[in-house]
């Protein structure tokens, strides 16, 4: 007896855990293809948004307080609405597994493009945004080159956390070196001829390097290199909406390695490079207060040097600078991060989903809403750090009162001066190509990574303008082949028969 | 007809207690059919279903854009990784498993062995296996614990590079490279070489010590023939955990492909990764198998051949009965028939 019972509880316990196991939604194993924008369902209200009481889901990035704070602004301002939301930890694998589960948020950010166009994650919201007053008073790089719309005319993202290039200068450095500040609108290589300047080998103590990056040159110099004049230049290795031209990321590649190579840049962290510099396998360049010029994420500045007490700890004055232009003018474009976000294709209320995105982005509510947040530094989060220290991005929105507030939050003594030159130019964000062209990672998965350009130009066993024409024509297949599946008839289906051919006719002549 | 009837073995009613006892046997393996039959055998149909497929997750719904064997062009043709990770998989796999049984069988002798605190050995011997899964491995391999220090890896390295071709060489100094880890996953090995030892009659040790055997004898011609079913499933078991678990480079290429959001990739792309592997990790098995799969000894060899030379001449003898039997009837019929004459000495037949 006590054995049949015992395989009965087993044999059961089994069935139920599977029975746990499945989603219960029957699956989804229709095809639409296309977004659901049928409208609110049930009751609207003021503004057309619902009456209904609604969920939305939001899969994001950000500091998961910071989120929760906004997301209960949000529910202030529309009660009937509630927001749960979650932190990504690995986009294409939390998406994918939510799809295949029938789980799939109402809003989500996304670090790469591909993977969301590629699989129809982002609807087109181009009818809301279009339509949207607020949308006029944005970054003028974002309608102009049409950064979320991918080079077609529909828009299926916008971006959501900004965060543009930034050169740091260690003002503690150039003052024990005797240099001058360079101007804060300075050229490409005014910052390059500081570089050279700034690395000193006095045989006492740690040499003085005048570069610790972060963010390779090369990438920099893609954006750099296009003159506001022609300001054809929409993306990395000389996208121009079209086409690639890796002529230009070459100069900057070469220029990057030669500088390693002559000993002008930092050694990285963990690398017996730095233990033989600082005595220290894991030391970060940027705490040594032996470094001048620093291609840093700008978020470096919130989460390290912007703590209380870092700099004083470490001896730096860190002040930013814009990335520089070849050209010496006052507004150019910079290279950003820009994480996209939009709402999915399967969301049943896309115009609150809207709303909500639009919250969390740019809006000018919801940029309210978090400098009140960032500006209470006693709010903190999980690891006890306030939160305009924990990824604070910044406005994409030009609205004065937003900016006042966000300037605000930076240092206001003697630095002040150069954080308001460094916010004044950087206006014209063009995002890191993985975020903003189809095709991109593609690219740099299949080809560009895969035969290890960088590390044969930084040892000097190849020259980068030896790869410039296999690269472009590489680039521009991937591009092209990526727009045919991404739009055309088997995706979206947002492309005209001209321009189906046009891309049709590179891949074409690259097979 | 009525022969074959006789054939037949007789249908027998199982018995009121037997059927409850065949019952609850069902009950206790339902778990492991379900398991099976849900995480074993669907997905294996899915995944040779998807691989003729590129798959497009979307929230909308499942799309399958039939490819025929595009995948597989693609994973040979237009993907270098792959085919590179297989060699390297390989060349690691063949020369790692000896290794790890070798060493497995070593240790497990020792700790069969009187020693003291064997219980306490034999525990931290097979810690490895309880505690170093997964992201603890990982974690462990990140800091240059699977590394001996005081091993010069890249003077081995190079000293195969003089008399190997690169891949091979890259390959087996990576060996060097992680030659703890390899020993920690000889946890399971050792226990089932441990099962193996403790089973060997000691009187065949005593008689042998009486012959003036000594252990070296003792081991190859006791210990090792004894042991050597356990030897083959060792290697088998030490081939599908090297070819299956986290540290294998080719699981991870093809973890991502199935998450990867490229258009290319994803599900279809992934299983047919899977099936390429499979049937690759199947034919080092079967390599193993020919290599360590047991062959009877002479005397083995000798009793089977006389049974079959004693079923052969029964086969004879009930022939010679038959022909016999046969024989006699066909005298009978002529017997009866009148045209049945037996020599009667005349001289005319």
């Amino acid at each position: 007896m006590k054995k049949k019972i015992l395989s009965l509880l087993l044999a059961c316990s089994m069935v139920f855990g599977l029975a746990a196991c499945g989603n219960g939604d029957g699956g989804n194993s229709g095809n639409t293809g296309n977004a659901d924008n049928s409208g609110n369902g049930g009751g609207e209200g003021a503004g057309g948004v619902t009456t209904e009481n609604i969920t939305l889901t939001f899969w994001h990035y950000e500091d998961p307080t910071t989120v929760s704070l906004l997301a209960e602004k949000f529910m202030d301002m529309y009660p009937n609405i509630t927001v749960e939301h979650r932190v990504i930890e690995d986009m294409s694998t939390d998406l994918s597994n939510a799809a295949a589960s029938g789980t799939f948020p109402d809003v989500f950010e996304g670090t790469d493009s591909d993977t969301a166009l590629a699989n129809m994650y982002w609807a087109d919201i181009s009818e809301y945004f279009d339509a949207d007053p607020e949308n006029q008073n944005l970054m003028a790089t974002i309608s102009e080159y049409g950064i979320g719309c991918f080079d077609t005319s529909a828009r299926f993202a916008v971006p959501m956390m900004y965060w543009p290039s930034a050169i740091f200068i260690d003002r503690n450095v150039i003052k024990n070196l005797n240099l001058e500040m360079p101007r804060t609108d300075w050229t490409w290589a005014e910052m390059v001829q500081l570089v050279k300047d700034a690395t000193k080998d006095e045989r006492t103590g740690m040499k003085y390097y005048g570069l610790g990056y972060y963010n390779r040159l090369d990438s920099l110099y893609g954006i750099a290199a296009c003159s506001p004049d022609e300001r054809a230049l929409k993306g990395e290795f000389g996208f121009d909406g079209t086409d690639f031209d890796l002529s230009y990321w070459a100069v900057g590649e070469q220029e990057f390695s030669d500088l390693k190579l002559a000993g002008y840049v930092a050694p990285q962290q963990d690398t017996a490079e730095m233990e033989a510099w600082s005595g220290n396998w894991s030391t970060w360049f940027g705490a040594t207060g032996r470094v001048a010029v620093f291609s840093e994420g700008f978020w470096t500045y919130q989460n390290l040097w912007g703590q209380e007490g870092y700099q004083e700890e470490y001896g730096l004055d860190i002040v930013p600078y814009v990335t520089p232009n070849v050209v010496d003018e006052k507004e150019h474009n910079v290279i950003a991060n820009m994480y996209m976000g939009g709402v999915s294709t399967s969301c049943k209320h896309p115009y609150e989903a809207y709303l909500l995105l639009k919250f969390m982005g740019w809006g000018i509510d919801g940029w309210k809403a978090r400098l009140e947040i960032y500006s209470d530094t006693s709010i903190t989060n999980d690891s006890g750090m306030p939160l305009k220290n924990a990824q604070m991005p910044m406005p994409i929105t030009l609205d004065e009162e937003v900016w006042e507030g966000y300037k605000a939050l930076f240092p206001q003594d003697d630095r002040k001066p150069y954080w308001d030159d460094y916010f004044a130019s950087v206006t014209r964000p063009v995002p890191y190509g993985w975020y903003s062209i189809a095709g991109y990672w593609n690219f740099c998965d299949q080809y560009f990574n895969k035969i290890g350009i960088h590390d044969l130009v930084d040892k000097g066993s190849a020259k980068a303008a030896d790869y410039v024409d296999e690269a472009t024509r590489q680039a521009n297949y991937y591009h092209a082949e990526a727009m045919i599946s991404y739009f055309g008839p088997g995706g979206y289906d947002v492309l005209s028969d001209e321009e189906l051919a046009k891309y049709q006719a590179v891949v074409d002549s690259f097979n | 007809m009525e022969k074959e009837k006789k054939m037949k073995k007789p249908k027998v009613k199982l018995g009121k207690l037997e059927k409850r006892e065949a019952r609850a046997g069902w009950l206790f393996v339902l778990p492991w059919v379900i398991g099976v039959a849900v995480f074993m055998l669907y997905p294996l149909c899915q995944s040779f279903y998807y691989m003729w497929f590129n798959i497009r997750i979307t929230p909308l719904g499942t799309k399958f854009i039939p490819v025929g064997t595009g995948n597989f062009t693609q994973i040979w043709l237009e993907n270098p990784e792959f085919p590179q990770q297989i060699v390297t998989y390989l060349w690691q796999t063949i020369v790692e498993v000896p290794v790890i049984v070798v060493f497995a069988l070593m240790i497990a002798i020792m700790l069969n062995g009187n020693i003291k605190c064997r219980g306490l050995f034999r525990l931290i011997f097979f810690l490895p296996v309880i505690i170093v899964s997964g992201p603890v491995m990982n974690m462990l391999v990140s800091e240059g614990a699977a590394t001996i220090p005081a091993m010069n890896v890249q003077s081995i390295k190079t000293a195969l590079d003089n008399f190997l071709p690169h891949s091979m060489s890259e390959s087996i100094g990576e060996i060097f490279s992680n030659m703890i880890m390899i020993l920690w996953y000889s946890g399971v090995q050792i226990l089932i070489f441990l099962s193996a030892l403790q089973k060997i009659d000691p009187a065949l040790y005593e008689a042998a010590k009486i012959d003036g055997g000594s252990q070296w004898e003792c081991f190859w011609k006791i210990t090792l023939p004894t042991i050597k079913p356990m030897i083959l499933l060792n290697a088998v078991y030490s081939v599908i955990f090297l070819s299956g678990n986290e540290q294998n480079s080719l699981i991870t290429m093809i973890k991502s492909a199935m998450f990867s959001g490229t258009k290319e990739k994803g599900y279809g792309y992934a299983s047919a990764m899977a099936w390429m592997y499979s049937l690759i990790v199947t034919l080092i098995v079967l390599l193993f198998f020919l290599l360590l799969g047991s062959k009877k000894d002479i005397y083995d060899r000798q009793v089977k051949r006389r049974k079959r030379e004693m079923k052969k001449e029964a086969r004879t003898v009930k022939r010679i009965e038959r022909r016999g039997i046969r024989n006699a009837k066909k005298i009978k019929k002529a017997r009866k028939k009148r045209n049945y004459r037996t020599y009667d000495g005349s001289g005319d037949y």
